[in-house]
């Protein structure tokens, strides 16, 4: 390789961090030059007292709240469904499905990776229509559905980045619990799992990030402009990427455009908060497993 | 020393991917000896090791004969399927050629094969590990520390603290792959003292490079010579 183009990859691969680095400022300045201005307890709750509302003794009408408290909810269920379904199959992935079966598997997993959201959000649609004829008359497109949905959306995120984080353990590492007497389990349990820890917190970022956003599974499956908040999983609810939508393809005046930009600047501060304590939980975990009590 | 057999091996066999390892190695191993095993590097003296224990790799490697080994004086097949690795691992202890501690606490990587053999009061295990450190020559140094992370002592006391971790539950038997090549001569001589030591409790099979230290320790020298063993006097 001579000087002058190992030079010029160098000086490509900085430019290039560096507009990607400041195309997220870029974008985050923006939408705060277009939202801050209208961020405002009163947006968020309207005529109604903070605590009231939070403690949901009063329904906000016509603020933020219930779509705020609708994409925690969801995200919370999604990801509460997904997590350990998705940490299980990628623990079977890397430790026991081999040659034919674990090929097959991996395939399966990539089709389910590549299916747009659209589409899933169509299955979660025609199977709550389904079960709403067959067995449950009173089931309608709600939470619990799109709970489900954005779970198989994501499962797939969290079993590779399990089975990646549990294969990346050298082999060095691996064999030292099994020559102290540890079985199979205990190893995974005691070495692997702590050790793929950080691996495995990365899809789950990511797949809250994608709980948070996704619009189409969601406008699909039970998300409504105005349900407040939900007091049931079978019921409809309101939440913010599909508020987002909804206000800017509908707005009436620039002040309400402003509230959708105001919206997004909350939903980004809802996703920074998942991961900051997806962060802590996993630092926990981590060191709890190695250096609890 | 008296002259009991601790284990004996008979007419292995081992290949690993189509390329034979040992043919036809037969080794007669006595109680309370340190025997080292010998020979130039790649021929499979760790793989060796790894029979004993049954740590190697069953999905790519084939192993045939037989190896008995005498725990409490009672003569046990270890590769009778009725007979759990897990048993045999907690028997025979290894040391790898790496110090290799956990990221966890002194005393928690000392007290992990207790938590996995399922004893876990908290007096007991407490004793163990002060017993384990002992013997490894090591207590003194981190008695004031045991909550420490062990990834903060020097190569030389993490891979005493490692040789703690395999006393700890007091096996019969110390398999040690080359347990003093990755440290320095002081910390190596620490080693091979606390090995002498351990012979009163232990019996110990050694994979060594240097012949220096193998005419210090050993009792006996096993050559690996064409997939058999040429045993040697010290």
């Amino acid at each position: 390789m001579t000087g002058w183009f190992s030079k010029t990859i160098r000086i490509f691969s900085w430019a290039c961090g560096m507009a990607f680095t400041s195309i997220i400022f870029f974008f985050i300045g923006y939408l705060l030059y277009r939202g801050a201005g209208s961020l405002s307890l009163k947006l968020i709750f309207e005529n109604t007292g903070v605590i009231d509302a939070v403690l949901l003794r009063k329904q906000v009408l016509g603020g933020l709240f219930p779509a705020i408290a609708g994409t925690i909810i969801l995200v919370l269920l999604s990801v509460g469904i997904a997590v350990p379904i998705g940490v299980a199959a990628g623990i079977h992935m890397a430790e026991y499905a081999r040659g034919r079966w674990k090929e097959a598997l991996g395939f399966f997993f990539d089709i389910l990776a590549s299916v747009p959201s659209i589409v899933i959000g169509l299955f979660g649609l025609s199977l709550s229509v389904y079960l709403h004829r067959t067995f449950f008359p009173k089931l309608y497109p709600s939470l619990i559905i799109s709970a489900l949905s954005l779970a198989v959306l994501v499962l797939p995120y969290i079993i590779r980045s399990t089975q990646y984080a549990l294969e990346s353990i050298p082999e060095s590492t691996r064999i030292i619990a099994p020559a102290l007497g540890a079985s199979r389990l205990q190893n995974i349990l005691y070495v692997l799992i702590p050790r793929a820890s950080s691996g495995i917190l990365g899809g789950i970022v990511l797949a809250v990030g994608r709980c948070a956003e996704d619009t189409a599974v969601i406008m699909l499956t039970g998300a409504v402009a105005f349900a407040g908040v939900s007091r049931s999983l079978f019921s409809g609810y309101e939440a913010l990427p599909f508020y987002i939508y909804y206000i800017s393809s509908q707005y009436a005046d620039p002040a309400e455009l402003a509230e959708g930009y105001a919206a997004s600047l909350i939903l980004l501060a809802i996703c920074a908060v998942f991961f900051g304590v997806s962060f802590i939980i996993q630092k926990g975990v981590e060191s709890r497993a190695l250096y609890g009590p | 020393m008296d002259n009991k057999l601790k284990i004996s091996i008979n007419d292995l066999h081992f290949s690993y991917k189509d390329k034979s390892v040992l043919s036809g190695a037969s080794l007669r191993i006595m109680e309370n000896t340190i025997n080292a095993i010998v020979g130039p590097s790649g021929i499979g003296k760790s793989t060796f090791l790894t029979t004993l224990n049954r740590l190697w790799d069953t999905t790519s490697a084939e192993m045939t004969g037989k190896i008995e080994i005498f725990f409490h004086g009672v003569p046990q097949d270890i590769y009778d399927p009725r007979f759990p690795e897990t048993t045999l691992r907690r028997k025979v202890g290894m040391v790898f050629q790496a110090p290799n501690p956990l990221p966890m606490s002194i005393f928690r990587n000392v007290a992990f094969p207790l938590k996995l053999a399922g004893k876990t009061s908290r007096g007991e295990t407490e004793e163990s590990v002060e017993k384990a450190l002992r013997q490894a020559f090591l207590w003194d140094e981190v008695k004031d520390r045991l909550h420490k992370d062990a990834l903060l002592l020097s190569g030389g006391q993490q891979q005493r603290l490692c040789i703690a971790r395999a006393l700890v539950l007091a096996p019969e038997v110390l398999l040690l792959d080359e347990p003093t090549s990755s440290l320095d001569e002081k910390a190596g001589a620490v080693i091979e003292e606390l090995l002498v030591e351990l012979k009163k409790n232990c019996t110990m099979v050694i994979v060594s490079h240097y012949l220096a230290q193998v005419d210090r320790i050993a009792d006996t020298v096993h050559e690996l010579v064409g997939g058999k063993f040429v045993t040697g006097r010290r």
